[in-house]
């Protein structure tokens, strides 16, 4: 019975010890000066790469607002956490960083569904959270008034397709392929609406899981169809493999169009190879479009850091800027402030012009033109809309046996 | 004197949100708790009978969605589920061990595997009914966290007690007749097939409840999650196998050790390697704590694979091998 | 009629990359009656290896297969001599504890791959990557085709091996009855090991057949055991012909449900094969062949 009196004693000291450590733990000393940002991104698990850049943008931005000297003389303190791509996970980040870390505004968001569980957090908790990449529509059809949206919802993405077709492609049927996740279910369902508005019929349309080896049986199906459009929403490895194996199949609509998103990434090219020729794609920001700074955030990025930025990237360091803007315009530096502030933004950024209003369903979404660029020769031009355009568009397809 | 720690345990849980108020551990506590009761229901139906199951998520997943639909399809309050939640996964667990007790060991493991699988997809593709990856998200009833804390409390507690009951009854020696040799107890006239599936049920009630407290917590929910392979049904048989499969307070150091050890590594040591390498300004102890900070998973997984070749047994399971470590002076002592 | 035609070759060509992958995995749960929940990292393992080969060192990926296999014949050996056989003498409540063992082996190898690759998706650009040959209106993907002619010419290799040599027959004994085998003169220990190393081959030919067509990430490896599974239940344990016939089967499901009924619902189609079979034919195909 000795053992058993020091075992349980032992024990129960463990016990007190570990309470004693966890309530006593020193919490992170809140410096009077800084002011403080949150913000939630992924930055391990299969999103990372795109959570790195936006990170990477949210901090070149915070040190030059910091080096022009801040929000009227006090630092800025971006504070961010990794979601990993989880909803869950991201509902404790952002929880840490409004009750532990007590940030000012929360900014980043980015996978739709992550972006989803979290923006409710920070609505009950009444902290600000500008998301500036999460692009499903619900996210800002609450009427929650403490979320605002810089990025366009991906319902309106298609918007520069729209006025192509319009102007220049003639298509009546539609097939659409789109992946299982928030991002494309909810792209797809859109998309499909708006043909109907615009008169096009749609043949098919269908989810598939994300990271399958082999769509022939989907392609063939589309291919039995003989679509005049094919519109794709997936993230790039899927999108890549889509592209090889239609051209395995010999698969000619008379346009490809992806959903952005993956179609209009480096890696898209690099892994479909030829088969990414001619691809159009929409997409939300490219270096060449006509906002002040664009083309200088692009460089500095690429000077800084040795690999190029995209539209993720931009919609970060715009954010950055208008969460400076709305503290700047604070009344009182609680986030009940800075919501009043930034439901008042009016500004130009690298991103396009920012102004949260409430339309359609919406409210507090920044409403902003799209573009739609073509990959010719293995780079990515925008075609459209005209005055922004980089090359002319090519259509239709050019045939896979004909090249 | 082992006999008064479970209560000294209780009475401390039960104080443990008024003496720390910091909201982040009070999650992590909420956590423990609820994998408590999962990691019990696990181990009624694989650590004392024997079945083990790869797919609490079905059940899990089963509960959770059962409060989310609660709200948006009914329109009641999701704490409802917390007893609907529970007898909907038993209606899942029901015509699933009907149909898959006649397979043994391996091939049941992997049935339960297809199981959560099968679950996760329709959650997934049945959009009009769940929603499909939108998921469910409802507003959460408390802003603070105390009241969940009590529930999950509560919860954890009825779990354990109610498993407690069950295995000092006669239903509790016919589980672990089935788990030691299935034939032999058939053969004797226990009706191995009602047994195994009053285990399941009991596992799957428990299992459920905890998912839609989940729910209520969480406020969200999408098929990924709740129905997760990798993050609730293998992190349940963790629970059970490193806190001590076929004990009764097995699941609960399990559930403790496997959160803590957790968010322990994703926290690179609750921040004290980023807090050492502020401190001393030194690049290298920076890079470590990158280091694991980035590679929690990694430790994760070593610390698993150690835990299972050292400690086959779990850690209740094997306590006198690692009070052997600590013992051990005073058992030189002692002579013989 | 294209389409379905279309659709029986894309089911053939995938169902002979699967057998593939359920062969290693079908040994091994024959043999040892544990279930390798790391199969599918094992497979990532040989992918990056075929990766390395290709981007530094030009290695075409076939070329590879004379590396990738070797190597994880010795990663598959080491880890049962070293991680799971150690289990097999312990007292424990359960036997499972060596499914976790491989749970934690698989989320070490992953996380391992995640720290030296990063999470990026990495692929192998061929010459034949992407190109297809046709015969009447049916595309046939170059590298898949190989593929599967590859993965006939191992089963029939396995099939010898197991029928004819000592070695095999050893292994066979082992898996119909261990102490029989045991009380036999066979040392089971080594034939675990043996064992498991060349399921770890088998699986890693399979990736990096796979490395030309498809793409690679650290967590590639999931999705591939489940499939693993379904493809060993379905062909019965330890058989390596049933193996083919198991792949085959799940890949002309999932190519014509995702025809015919949608792509969504591929993977639902396979879990419920699974369950069927797991019912109504537990002993798989093999019951329809000698081994």
């Amino acid at each position: 019975m000795k053992g058993m009196k020091g075992t349980a004693t032992w024990f129960m000291g463990c016990l007190v010890l570990a309470a004693w450590l966890i309530a006593g733990y020193p919490g992170q000393a809140a410096a009077a000066d800084p002011l403080k940002v949150g913000v939630v991104l992924p930055l391990t698990g299969k999103l990372a790469k795109f959570g790195e850049i936006e990170q990477k943008s949210f901090l070149i931005a915070a040190e030059e607002i910091n080096a022009a000297g801040g929000i009227n003389g006090r630092p800025v303190q971006l504070i961010i956490e990794d979601t990993t791509g989880k909803p869950d996970v991201g509902r404790s980040a952002i929880e840490k960083l409004i009750s532990k870390d007590q940030v000012l505004v929360v900014g980043g968001g980015y996978s739709s569904s992550v972006t989803w569980a979290s923006v409710a957090v920070a609505q009950q908790r009444k902290v600000p959270f500008l998301v500036n990449t999460g692009s499903a529509d619900n996210i800002t059809e609450q009427g929650w008034e403490y979320i605002f949206r810089l990025n366009p919802p991906v319902s309106e993405y298609p918007q520069a397709l729209h006025s192509f077709l319009k102007e220049k492609a003639q298509v009546k049927t539609v097939a659409i392929l789109h992946e299982n996740t928030l991002f494309g279910q909810s792209g797809s369902k859109e998309f499909m609406e708006q043909c109907k508005d615009f008169g096009l019929e749609v043949l098919m349309k269908e989810g598939y899981e994300a990271g399958a080896v082999d769509f022939k049986p989907l392609l063939v199906k589309v291919k039995a169809q003989d679509p005049d459009l094919v519109y794709m929403i997936s993230y790039v490895m899927d999108a890549a493999l889509l592209m090889r194996q239609a051209k395995e199949l010999n698969l000619n609509p008379r346009l490809f169009v992806g959903g952005g998103a993956g179609f209009t990434l480096p890696e898209f090219q690099a892994n479909a190879g030829e088969a990414s020729e001619f691809v159009f794609s929409a997409t939300l920001w490219t270096p060449s479009v006509p906002y002040p700074g664009a083309r200088e955030y692009y460089e500095k990025f690429l000077d800084k850091y040795g690999t190029p930025t995209e539209y993720h990237g931009a919609e970060a360091y715009a954010a950055m800027y208008v969460i400076a803007d709305a503290l700047k315009r604070a009344a009182t530096f609680t986030p009940e402030g800075v919501r009043a502030a930034l439901a008042e933004t009016d500004m130009m950024t690298v991103f396009g012009p920012v102004k949260f209003i409430s339309y359609g369903k919406m409210t507090q979404q920044n409403k902003l033109p799209t573009f739609l660029v073509q990959w010719s020769q293995g780079k990515l031009e925008t075609v459209w809309p005209k005055e922004v355009a980089t090359a002319e568009p090519v259509y239709p397809f050019p045939r896979w046996d004909k090249r | 004197m082992k006999r008064f720690v479970p209560p000294l345990l209780l009475v401390l849980l039960i104080f443990f949100p008024l003496l720390v108020q910091d909201s982040y551990y009070q999650h992590l506590m909420i956590l423990v708790l609820m994998w408590v009761a999962i990691g019990t229901g696990w181990n009624v139906i694989a650590g004392y009978t024997g079945q083990v199951s790869f797919g609490d998520a079905a059940f899990f997943g089963t509960g959770a969605y059962t409060a989310g639909l609660f709200v948006h399809k009914l329109g009641l309050s999701a704490w409802w589920a917390m007893g609907f939640g529970g007898i909907a996964a038993m209606a899942v667990a029901f015509p699933f061990g009907w149909i898959c007790f006649r397979l043994r060991g391996a091939y049941f493991a992997l049935a339960s595997l297809a199981l959560n699988e099968v679950m996760r997809h329709i959650a997934t593709i049945w959009e009009p009914l769940t929603g499909g990856m939108v998921g469910l998200l409802i507003m959460q009833s408390f802003v603070s966290k105390i009241p969940y804390y009590y529930i999950a409390l509560g919860m954890a507690v009825v779990s354990v007690l109610s498993v407690q009951f069950i295995m000092a009854s006669k239903w509790g020696y016919y589980f672990v007749s089935i788990r030691e040799d299935q034939d032999a107890a058939e053969s004797l006239g226990i009706d191995t097939h009602f047994y195994k599936m009053c285990s399941l049920n009991i596992a799957a009630f428990l299992t459920g409840t905890a998912g839609a407290l989940y729910m209520n917590y969480m406020g969200f929910i999408d098929p990924e999650v709740v129905f997760s392979l990798h993050d609730i049904s293998i992190m349940a048989i963790l629970v059970g196998i490193v806190g001590g499969v076929g004990t009764l307070y097995g699941p609960v150091v399990g559930a403790f050790v496997m959160v803590a050890v957790h968010e322990f590594f994703r926290t690179g040591f609750f921040g004290l390697f980023k807090g050492l390498a502020a401190l001393t300004g030194s690049p290298a102890v920076e890079t470590a704590a990158k280091f694991i900070m980035e590679a929690h998973v990694l430790g994760f997984g070593v610390l698993v694979v150690i835990v299972i070749l050292i400690l086959p047994n779990g850690i209740v399971g094997d306590w006198s091998r690692i009070t052997g470590l600590f013992v051990w002076t005073r058992q030189r002592k002692m002579p013989g | 009629m294209d389409v379905f035609l279309q659709t029986l070759v894309a089911g053939i060509l995938k169902g002979g990359l699967y057998g593939l992958i359920g062969m290693g995995m079908s040994l091994i749960m024959g043999v040892m009656g544990i279930i390798n929940l790391a199969h599918g990292q094992l497979m990532m393992v040989a992918m990056y290896i075929t990766f390395v080969c290709f981007t530094y060192l030009g290695l075409d990926p076939y070329a590879a297969l004379l590396i990738t296999m070797p190597a994880l014949f010795l990663l598959g050996a080491l880890i049962q001599r070293y991680a799971l056989n150690p289990l097999m003498e312990v007292e424990s409540l359960l036997p499972e504890n060596q499914v976790l063992m491989t749970v934690g082996i698989g989320m070490v190898l992953t996380e391992i791959a995640r720290f030296i690759f990063s999470s990026d998706y990495k692929s192998v650009q061929t010459a034949y990557s992407s190109s297809s040959f046709f015969l009447g209106g049916i595309s046939f993907s170059v590298a898949l085709t190989a593929a599967f002619f590859i993965a006939l010419l191992f089963t029939g290799f396995m099939f010898w091996f197991l029928l004819k040599t000592d070695l095999g027959r050893a292994i066979r004994a082992t898996a119909q009855d261990k102490d029989a085998a045991l009380l036999m003169g066979v040392d089971a220990k080594r034939i675990t090991i043996l064992t498991f190393g060349i399921g770890s081959a088998l699986v890693a030919a399979a990736g990096t057949l796979l490395m030309p067509i498809y793409y690679l990430f650290p967590d590639i490896g999931s999705p591939f055991t489940r499939k693993a599974f379904v493809i060993t239940i379905l062909g019965g344990l330890g058989s390596t012909v049933g193996a083919i016939f198991g792949g085959l089967t799940l890949g002309l499901a999932e190519a014509f449900g995702a025809t015919y009924i949608g792509m969504a619902f591929d993977d639902m189609i396979g879990l419920l094969i699974f369950i069927l079979v797991l019912l109504f034919l537990p002993s798989g195909f093999k019951r329809l062949t000698k081994i």
